[in-house]
């Protein structure tokens, strides 16, 4: 690219050098910054000023009041149960499948353990299915004359067939065992690979000081971890709070709209049932943006305070 | 060994992709493959003189209607094309438009598009630029059912072409009846107490549900109201709990379901896949449009009859539900083409007894069209249906629905009704689900109208 | 000696009994709904939604119907969509990314970092919100229904940046002194020296990206109207959407969907593993 840098190198020149890796530096990161910019910031500065207006697509207007989609949300008990879901999706899907997926990284971390391999292989296939594919598989799965019910009636544990999808409570449990089967493999890999970078030779040291197998896991592996764990934390927040997929292709949001999850809501807002209320939904995604950096900076807080 | 696959295969995809990334700028064999095609189906003025295109979405319904008024119009005109371009549901064509009012920009739109009837009335009102009035095309609008016509009938003007015909038929088992005790006429012209009480012993007998719905998009308030007459809004705004005609219908649904007389399904697979062809259920009640997916399942040809619904008084009760019709849209450079095309197969003029006897024998799709019912396709008894005439039954059936107040909220109060329902059945107080239903109706009106 | 060993380790062999069928009882959960996937798609619809769990017969018709799903457009055209924006998204991306990546770590200053922090930000801007701004913005370019439209959004991600950028701390900087004093430009050390080295980073970064295109739903959706243009996973939503679902079509649908992300997991799996190791270093 730059044939000239030979002659370039000297003492003299040094300073120009210098300015020069600078220069190459910006460069380097200029790409992918002004994407980001016009692909990010740039739409989300347009969806700011559309969610101040309202009107259907063709013909957007100032709100009147301007903040007229900002307070329309919190009489909106549809967007609060949705808030709901989808934090309750959070709450519980989150732990239990970051917990799980430590477990499992432990468990396959010992160097004792046969089959490694085809153990870590099995536990990371769900994450290649396709996200559309997968919810579907469940959906069939999970459906009134489907297999688990086929299984769960002649093993005796159901009487009759239930409805699992079409019950609130059933439903939402439904999508967590979705989402844990999808994502805890992911998951696993990143820990796996974390633990793979602790030398052997700490968890010897720490078997003679006499540290139980917990003990070792709490005080050893946990720290060791922690920038994984934070890592995975934040990009499950995200990838929670931004559920989608699962809404739409297994529950359609009901019954009775009782499983919807906020993307999901702000989607029907655009398009769903001909209501194209496009300054209403940028204002709900507006205020999923704000919730999702809160949480995200939360979390490097408390990962930091623990140094 | 290993790292010399992984090497080979990301230097491989890295060429494909680089070569057709390359090309992508320029002209790769893929993309400007694709290029064309856009330009055949987008850019109506690209298009040849003679050749219309059009956004459907039902590959066994509407789409062979459309195939057969192409057909019937060649007649006429040799050179005539129609661009038939399938969605994969209705939804599509109504974000079509939305995102395409978005940019203000209409030619990505196709020169007709197939609408729901339910949708259109507020579709013309935020996007005006999106369509074209029909009102001079040489149809006798008297011709069809004044109901069907009253949707695509916008501020006075007419904009569309009744495709389909949305009235409502009840179909019934016979051999499962006739296990209960009860024969076709005994299911005819009842009152819901009385459908109960045969469907809870139908559903004793049997174990088959006498009725069943998708309990999402839960159409049975509609058409039970418009059955005895009645709109779930008044002037403009949702009446759900003064309208006691409404509670009245709401509380014989919530009953039906908990007697077991009704089976409520999750979603629309649920419902045809499971309900209506995974034998769950002895009847279904909905728009004729549903007579091919009961027909899909060969082993039960000829149990079947159809007959009117049930109301609260006893009297026979008509209603419709759904249909959709043809709009030319704003970017249609040969309105007039068109039109004629339009009116001469769909409006009524010289291909409309054709266009509309193939579209009965090809997709199942029954017209409005008053004289349609005439022709000997119509007449004929189907075999399935144990040799009944469903068709000019079904024809003459339309002539009896009663046009009832519509809104541009049709499908809100449908989502926010079948809601209420859902709580209902769980135990919930009519009254104050059916408040929280309308108070919900009105925060979207609100929402929409400001 | 051995006898002693041999002893030794079936004793920790037979402590790791639990483990063991904690992990069988995992995998099988695991697999099991991709092995009834596998055996819907050859059976009959209606055995599908009766749970049906062992191979069918069906498989040669649900394929029939599969490849005549569409009267516009082939399966084989849809799968090269997916194939072609996906393997041009991760091209990109990984280029961009990993430039971008590569500037940050070798090249950091304060106002970089302050950059790369801002950059952060976009991982927490929700699709949904963006979508109709982009749309817009995609319409007025008419860019609609090509590949461009597709991956625009896509090429540059806090996420790949993120990955490049923490993976490079391993990236020895002597060694850009030494190529300095040979006379290699800066981009000639990206390209020479960077890359090579970087090589499992980027079967990382590859794996993801590739999953993450050939995923995408909701962007295409809106992007690519046009049947010709549609990718794999709006196929099975059009299946799965469709007036009555003929459920083995539609697994076999998934199964053509899932097929390839599975192949490039399975040939880069070591890759894959290494390169995210560096990541969280």
């Amino acid at each position: 690219m730059q044939k000239g840098g030979i002659f370039l190198n000297t003492e003299k020149k040094y300073k120009s050098v210098q300015g020069k890796q600078r220069a190459a530096g910006w460069a380097f990161l200029m790409p992918a910054t002004i994407l980001i910019f016009v692909m990010s910031f740039w739409p989300m500065i347009q969806a700011f000023i559309m969610s101040l207006q309202t009107g259907s697509s063709a013909n957007l207007k100032w709100a009147n009041p301007i903040t007229f989609n900002y307070t329309r949300m919190w009489q909106d008990k549809l967007f609060r149960g949705a808030v709901f879901n989808t934090f309750f999706y959070l709450i519980i899907q989150v732990p239990i499948m970051l917990v799980l997926a430590i477990l499992l990284a432990q468990l396959l971390n010992n160097k004792h353990l046969k089959f490694k391999g085809l153990f870590r292989t099995m536990i990371f296939l769900p994450c290649a299915t396709s996200l559309v594919g997968y919810a579907l598989i469940f959906k069939s799965l999970f459906a009134t004359q489907g297999l688990i019910n086929d299984v769960l009636v002649r093993l005796g544990i159901l009487e009759t067939n239930y409805n699992f999808l079409g019950t609130t409570g059933s439903a939402r449990v439904v999508i967590i065992l979705a989402l844990l089967w999808r994502w805890t493999g992911y998951n696993m890999v990143f820990y796996l690979a974390g633990l793979q970078n602790i030398e052997y030779s700490v968890y010897e040291a720490a078997k003679i000081d006499g540290a139980n197998g917990w003990k070792t896991f709490w005080h050893i592996t946990v720290p060791l971890l922690r920038p994984t764990i934070i890592m995975t934390f934040i990009m499950s927040i995200n990838g929670t709070l931004q559920l989608f997929d699962e809404s739409v292709n297994l529950t359609k949001g009901g019954p009775a709209n009782s499983t919807i999850t906020m993307s999901h809501y702000i989607y029907n807002n655009s398009f769903g049932e001909g209501v194209a209320n496009f300054g209403y939904a940028s204002a709900m995604s507006f205020v999923v943006f704000i919730m999702v950096a809160i949480l995200a900076f939360i979390n490097l807080k408390v990962g930091d305070k623990r140094d | 060994m290993k790292k010399k696959l992984l090497t080979m295969i990301l230097a491989g995809a890295m060429a494909v992709s680089m070569m057709a990334g390359c090309g992508s700028n320029t002209s790769s064999d893929s993309n400007s493959g694709e290029k064309k095609d856009d330009t055949a189906s987008v850019d109506t003025s690209a298009e040849g003189d003679k050749e219309l295109s059009v956004y459907a979405w039902d590959e066994n319904f509407n789409i062979p209607a459309l195939k057969a008024a192409e057909a019937a119009y060649q007649k006429k005109d040799p050179d005539f094309k129609l661009n038939i371009i399938t969605q994969s549901q209705s939804s599509d064509v109504e974000d079509a438009v939305t995102l395409a009012g978005s940019s203000g920009d209409y030619s990505t739109l196709p020169d007709i598009v197939l609408f729901q009837d339910h949708y259109i009335n507020r579709y013309v009102h935020d996007y005006p630029d999106a369509w074209q009035s029909v009102d001079d095309a040489d149809v006798n609008w008297d011709d069809f059912s004044a109901e069907k016509i009253s949707y695509s009938t916008i501020d006075g003007k007419h904009y569309g072409f009744p495709v389909d015909n949305g009235t409502v038929i009840f179909a019934y088992r016979t051999d499962l009846l006739e296990q209960a005790g009860y024969t076709i006429d005994d299911v005819t012209g009842i009152s819901w107490d009385k459908f109960d009480e045969i469907g809870k012993a139908v559903y004793e007998k049997t174990g088959k549900y006498l009725l069943c719905m998708d309990g999402d998009g839960n159409d049975l308030p509609y058409m039970m109201l418009q059955a005895e007459g009645v709109s779930q809004f008044k002037d403009g705004k949702a009446n759900f709990v003064d309208n006691q005609t409404m509670v009245d219908v709401i509380n014989v649904i919530a009953k039906l379901a908990q007697d077991n007389v009704l089976y409520l399904a999750n979603d629309w697979s649920d419902y045809t896949n499971q309900a209506i062809q995974g034998d769950m259920v002895a009847g279904v009640m909905n728009g004729n449009w549903i007579i091919p997916t009961i027909e899909q399942v060969a082993e039960n040809s000829g149990k079947w009859e159809i007959t009117s619904m049930p109301t609260l008084s006893g009297k026979e009760g008509y209603a419709s539900n759904g249909g959709s019709s043809l709009y030319i849209t704003g970017n249609c450079k040969k309105a007039d083409l068109a039109k004629d095309f339009l009116a001469y197969t769909f409006g009524g003029g010289e291909g409309a007894a054709e266009t509309y006897d193939a579209a009965l024998t090809n997709g199942g799709v029954i017209s409005t069209w008053a004289k349609a019912g005439e022709s000997d396709v119509y007449q004929k008894g189907v075999e399935y249906f144990n040799n009944q005439p469903i068709y000019s039954t079904i024809v003459e059936m339309g002539t009896h629905v009663p046009t009832v107040e519509q809104s541009d909220y049709h499908y809100t109060a449908r989502t926010q009704v079948a809601a209420a329902i859902h709580n209902i059945i769980d135990g919930a107080d009519t009254a104050s689900e059916l408040k929280n239903a309308q108070d919900q109706v009105d925060f979207a009106m609100e929402g929409g109208n400001n | 000696m051995t006898e002693k060993k041999k002893k030794n380790s079936s004793a920790i062999q037979r402590r790791l009994i639990p483990t063991y069928i904690f992990l069988i009882i995992v995998s099988f959960i695991s697999v099991f709904p991709i092995y009834w996937m596998i055996t819907a798609a050859t059976n009959q619809s209606v055995d599908v939604a009766r749970g049906k769990i062992w191979f069918g017969t069906y498989f040669m018709q649900n394929l029939n119907n599969l490849l005549n799903f569409s009267k516009d457009v082939s399966l084989a055209h849809t799968m090269w969509n997916s194939f072609f924006y996906a393997a041009l998204q991760t091209v990109l991306c990984l280029f961009v990314c990993s430039l971008a990546g590569f500037g940050f770590e070798l090249y950091h200053d304060k106002a970089k970092d302050a950059l790369f922090a801002i950059l952060l930000l976009a991982m927490m801007v929700p699709q949904v919100a963006t979508m109709i701004p982009l749309f817009k913005m995609i319409s007025s370019m008419k860019l609609l229904n090509t590949a461009v439209a597709f991956i625009l959004p896509s090429i540059s991600t806090p996420f790949m940046i993120m990955m490049f950028r923490q993976n490079s701390r391993n990236f020895p900087v002597d060694i850009m002194e030494a190529a300095r004093m040979d006379g290699l430009s800066e981009f000639g050390i990206y390209f020479r020296m960077y890359m090579p080295v970087m090589k499992s980073t980027y079967a990382a970064a590859a794996v993801i990206s590739f999953m993450n295109a050939w995923n995408a739903y909701l962007w295409p959706k809106v992007v690519m109207n046009q049947t010709k243009a549609q990718t794999m996973p709006m196929l099975i939503a059009n299946i799965a959407g469709g007036y009555t679902i003929d459920y083995g079509l539609l697994m076999l649908g998934v199964l053509f969907c899932t097929l390839p992300t599975l192949i490039i997991f399975f040939v880069l799996q070591k890759q894959f593993a290494e390169g995210i190791t560096g990541s969280v270093k």
